[in-house]
């Protein structure tokens, strides 16, 4: 790639985390075509540089729509209370931000920013790491009536430079919707406390975006067996 | 009659909860709750700083506010915000509204200080000499004055984290303002209640009334030591500590030396009588003299 030597170094830096960015909503299951997951460096360049090389991260955003497989696995079994309930899973909003210090000002205004736009959750990437107490609301957050429903995912720039599911040691993680989660319980007749569980600050669960509850299949090589499949409760 | 399955009962799911159950130990399930309590009281007073914290990123209430002379209002707010917070809390306030772009002291409207250049490491004239700092501890306040004001209150709030706390200390936060009579004047008078006069004729009832309104107040006085709030929970565990004390049961006889019946003591090796008909058994056994070479093949 002789067209790198054109480009500053935090150009790259950006083109790999926003390349990352968009395989993370693509492998989540949104509506994405192939060939936006790897958009050149020289595309990228021309949408998103400005005068003095630099990247611009406020004009990076973009929102996705979840297709209809991601749709059926986020699906609620209807009740006798409420026969139509809408799947737990909606618009998303990715947003680059661009302050030096993220503090508990720019994460209220992007929460704001998902509520009016009604978004159901939505992504975050920061250049350095966020405030403790911006962390702190975070985590409370998530059941709270002043953020989005689905709760706000933040990465810093820095975890997102690599997409750590291509690494060759990381098996294959999918999403079991809860009808399959309810057949794996009942095949293998176990309540779901007595799986192995994965925990929701996982590196890879935070790539999925697990919620507590949700189960996880594991798909590993196996040199006796070919494929090993095992399944994560995450917590 | 159909034939009887010998299979399993498949109408009983694994799933299900053991029939048998052991019932609950009550005293695990109020040890249990009494740390989940705790641990519930931790919550709500990290959501409670975390709040303050949101609330003071937009103080002073005016945009004109002088942070010598802050309005009785705003004070006393301040004031009551800065209760359950630790050192670690004051330090995220401020770099929360340095963030935000204003200065660290949340009594003060200003825009904190810029650095003379936007260099990393700055040069500073102190006493000492030419100084480097970062650029960064030099945007914290928008003057000295703040910045003496604001670590004044830093210095006297308490290490300890507001759940665990013993009342009674750094529940009083003092402001370095040059208006501070207003803001005695303005806060609620909280006098201690005089000891009752009195009574003219004492009376039986009258003395045990007041026999049980010294005793609740000595409670309320206790539980403020605790560092409890009236209204709040209790820290003090009455479940878990039992008011009766029951005794050992005394043994009737005093202890002695263990003895040997009579007719045994000449038997005993160091005390131990070896069974004797352990030892005849073992002799009945072992009467054939050849018996070891009988599984011998041959």
């Amino acid at each position: 790639m002789d067209d790198r030597e054109n480009y500053g170094a935090s150009m790259i830096r950006m083109w790999r985390v926003y390349r990352t960015a968009k395989q993370l909503c693509f492998d989540r299951g949104y509506q994405m075509l192939e060939e936006e997951t790897q958009i050149p460096l020289a595309e990228f360049a021309n949408k998103f540089m400005r005068e003095d090389g630099e990247p611009d991260r406020g004009r990076m955003h973009f929102s996705c729509q979840p297709t209809e497989a991601m749709l059926a696995k986020y699906a609620v079994p209807p009740t006798a209370k409420d026969p139509n309930p809408p799947p737990q899973i909606g618009n998303i909003w990715v947003e680059f931000n661009a302050d030096e210090n993220v503090g508990l000002k720019q994460l209220r205004d992007y929460m704001q920013h998902l509520v009016n736009g009604s978004y159901y959750n939505g992504i975050m990437v920061c250049a350095k790491p966020m405030t403790g107490m911006a962390l702190r609301l975070l985590r409370g957050s998530a059941g709270l009536e002043e953020g989005p429903k689905g709760g706000v995912d933040v990465f810093v720039e820095q975890d997102l430079l690599v997409n750590i599911t291509k690494h060759d040691l990381v098996p294959t993680h999918i999403l079991l919707s809860r009808d399959e989660k309810s057949q794996l319980l009942e095949r293998y007749r176990l309540k779901e406390t007595q799986l192995p569980r994965i925990q929701t600050s996982d590196p890879v669960a935070r790539y999925l975006g697990l919620r507590r509850g949700q189960v996880v299949k594991i798909i590993r090589r196996s040199e006796t067996a070919g494929r090993y499949a095992s399944y994560r409760w995450a917590i | 009659m159909p034939p009887k399955s010998i299979l399993k009962n498949s109408a009983v799911s694994t799933n299900a909860p053991p029939a048998s159950s052991k019932p609950v130990n009550p005293r695990h399930l109020e040890t249990a709750i009494h740390h989940a309590r705790i641990l519930e009281q931790r919550k709500v007073v990290e959501r409670q700083v975390l709040d303050s914290i949101i609330t003071l990123l937009d103080f002073p209430s005016t945009a004109d506010a002088d942070p010598k002379q802050p309005s009785a209002a705003d004070a006393r707010q301040f004031r009551d915000f800065m209760v359950p917070f630790q050192p670690s809390d004051y330090d995220s306030l401020i770099e929360e509204r340095n963030i935000a772009d204003k200065c660290g002291y949340a009594l003060c409207p200003r825009p904190k200080r810029k650095a003379p250049s936007t260099a990393r490491k700055q040069f500073v004239d102190t006493a000492k000499g030419v100084e480097i700092v970062d650029r960064k501890v030099l945007e914290v306040w928008c003057s000295d004055d703040c910045a003496r004001r604001a670590l004044y209150v830093k210095v006297q709030l308490n290490e300890e984290p507001a759940w665990m706390r013993q009342g009674g200390v750094g529940d009083k936060i003092e402001l370095m303002v040059e208006n501070a009579d207003e803001h005695h004047k303005a806060l609620p008078l909280r006098l201690k209640r005089e000891a009752a006069p009195k009574a003219p004729a004492p009376k039986d009832e009258d003395d045990i009334a007041a026999a049980w309104a010294a005793r609740d107040d000595a409670l309320a006085d206790l539980a403020l030591e605790r560092g409890e709030k009236p209204g709040r929970l209790s820290k003090a565990n009455k479940d878990l500590m039992t008011e009766n004390i029951k005794e050992r049961v005394v043994a009737s006889k005093p202890p002695v030396a263990p003895s040997l019946n009579e007719g045994q003591s000449h038997m005993a090796i160091e005390g131990h009588v070896p069974k004797t008909d352990a030892a005849t058994a073992e002799q009945d056994e072992d009467e054939d003299p050849q018996d070891w070479d009988k599984h011998l093949p041959g």
